[in-house]
This record gives C-alpha cells, sequence and structure tokens, in this order.
C-alpha cells in the first residue's frame, strides 16, 4: 500500500511550501484575520522563531491573492487599513496537500528511523 | 521611525503602494505600539527587520515587475523538490558571463599597461589595436557557444514535451 498518493502532488507546482508562507495560510486556516493578527499568530506558532517583518507578510500576501490561495474578506466594523484576508477553496486544497505530503515524509522518517534502531 | 517607514514604502511599486501601503502602515502602527514596552535591544530588532524587510520586498516587487509574476516572494520552498532534468543551465550561463566580463577586464589592463610603456620603437604599433582585433572573436565566440547550446537546450525540451522517451522506455519494457 502507498503510504501516500504521489499523484496528487501534480495538482500543484507549488509544492513544498515554503515555512513564512505555510504558517500564514494555517493562521487563516481557522479564521480570517487581518495583517498584524497574523504576524502576531506566526510568531506564536512557531514558539518565537519566525517573526515576519510587513514586507515579507505583504509579499506573501500579494502572491497568495494573485494565485487565488487567499482574497480579501470584508469585515463589518473594519477600520481603515485594517483588512481581514482569508482562505479560498484552492488555497485550502493546497494548504491540505503540504500537510499530506508532511505526513507522509514524518511518517516514513520515523520508519526509517526505527528500522535503523532495531 | 514612522517618517522613515513611509519614505521606504515610497520604494515599492505605485500599483502595490496603492493595494497595500495603508494597510502596511497600520500594522506597523500596532507594531510600534506592541514593542514599545519592550527592551531597546528588542525594538532595535525589530525596527531593522522592518526596514531590511521593506527593502527586500521592495526589490521583489521591482524584480517581479522586471521578469514577470512568477518572480518575487517565493511561495514554494526549496528543501526537497524534485528537479526536473531539462533545465536551461543557469550555472552555466552565469559562469560563461563572468569569463567574458574577466576576459574584458584583462583586455582592459592591458590596453592601460601597454598605454603607459614609454613607445621608444617607432616601428611597434600600441597594444591597444590588439584588443580591438581580440575583443569581437572572442564576444562572437561566446554567442555562438550560447546560441549552440539554446538550440540544444531546446531540442531536448521539445524531445521531452514530446514524450519520446516515454515511448523508449516503453519498447524497453516490452523486450
Amino acid at each position: 500500500m502507498a503510504l501516500y498518493d504521489m499523484s496528487r502532488t501534480a495538482m500543484t507546482s507549488d509544492l513544498p511550501l515554503t515555512e513564512p508562507v505555510l504558517l500564514i495560510l494555517l493562521s487563516l486556516a481557522g479564521q480570517p484575520q487581518h495583517g498584524y493578527s497574523i504576524l502576531k499568530d506566526v510568531e506564536r506558532m512557531s514558539n518565537g522563531r519566525v517573526v515576519l517583518s510587513t514586507g515579507t507578510l505583504y509579499g506573501a500576501i500579494r502572491r497568495l491573492l494573485d494565485d487565488d490561495w487567499i482574497e480579501r474578506f470584508d469585515e463589518e466594523d473594519a477600520s481603515r487599513g485594517r483588512q481581514a484576508y482569508r482562505l479560498t477553496q484552492q488555497g485550502r486544497r493546497n494548504l491540505q496537500l503540504e500537510i499530506d505530503r508532511m505526513k507522509h515524509i514524518t511518517r516514513l522518517a520515523s520508519l526509517r528511523v526505527a528500522l535503523k534502531e532495531r | 521611525m514612522l517618517a522613515i517607514y513611509r519614505q521606504l514604502l515610497r520604494l515599492y511599486p505605485p500599483a502595490y503602494r496603492q493595494q497595500f501601503a495603508d494597510e502596511m502602515l497600520a500594522v506597523f502602527l500596532d507594531i510600534r505600539a506592541d514593542i514599545a514596552k519592550k527592551r531597546f535591544f528588542a525594538q532595535t530588532v525589530c525596527v531593522v527587520r522592518e526596514i531590511l524587510g521593506l527593502i527586500g520586498g521592495a526589490c521583489g516587487e521591482h524584480l517581479r515587475c522586471f521578469l514577470g509574476p512568477d518572480s518575487g516572494f517565493p511561495l514554494r520552498g526549496r528543501s526537497f523538490v524534485m528537479r526536473n532534468g531539462f533545465r536551461f543551465p543557469n550555472t552555466t550561463a552565469v559562469l560563461m558571463v563572468l569569463i567574458l566580463c574577466g576576459v574584458a577586464v584583462a583586455i582592459k589592463k592591458g590596453e592601460e599597461i601597454a598605454m603607459s610603456l614609454p613607445h621608444v620603437n617607432p616601428g611597434v604599433e600600441p597594444i591597444h589595436l590588439v584588443h580591438s582585433a581580440l575583443l569581437p572573436p572572442v564576444v562572437l565566440l561566446l554567442i555562438v557557444f550560447y546560441a549552440a547550446g539554446l538550440v540544444g537546450w531546446t531540442i531536448l525540451f521539445a524531445l521531452r514535451r514530446s514524450g519520446v522517451h516515454r515511448l523508449a522506455q516503453l519498447s524497453g519494457e516490452q523486450k
């Protein structure tokens, strides 16, 4: 039995994702968030290891918007400059593919390391 | 700091600024309020990170405008990537350009040395004439190499796209 359906990765040529992009997508996976919330969430998720600057964050957001992975989300109480973003269906699908890919690698690594230790 | 941030935002292309400048400024104001309670060192690190992020981001956006939508901020990481065997030989192209630059610099230096030497023998022509005779063939040679490499790469790429290699694999399996 195959551990991981490799043919699914052919659906997107953008995998594997960079760590900042993966964390941004994970941040948006739960609910729509605006820029500052994403920054803090990314920092929290990575235990302070990944701290994005606004330049890096909005470079990634621009690219994700262009590729239709995320979209703008209009909040009712949004003030000027506080634009929220959320994942699109395509973004969610690609995130799931990346998670599956990582699961496959960690499972494979665990198996190989366990075999070596015997 | 806010004034510097505003100035650095002007490094971005106008279209990008129009779309994101207000948001980036609002996020930066939140960050600034957040780091105000922190120590001086943490504040300095944050400011440096923001400045470098803006400069890097602006360069990336200009690069994207210049090279196309796939350049700029990368979504894809470099780790664990299965590379296609049929790629344009970027390293070779860079090396050839470096060699060309090296040859041009060496010729220029030689010319300068030749000009600085006293010409005691009136029968000998100055060396800079050699420069004009040597450079065009070298450039021509490199252009021919580039063209040959490009044609070869295009043929290989076209064969790959046509699926000929798969037919060869199939016939091998049938045997």
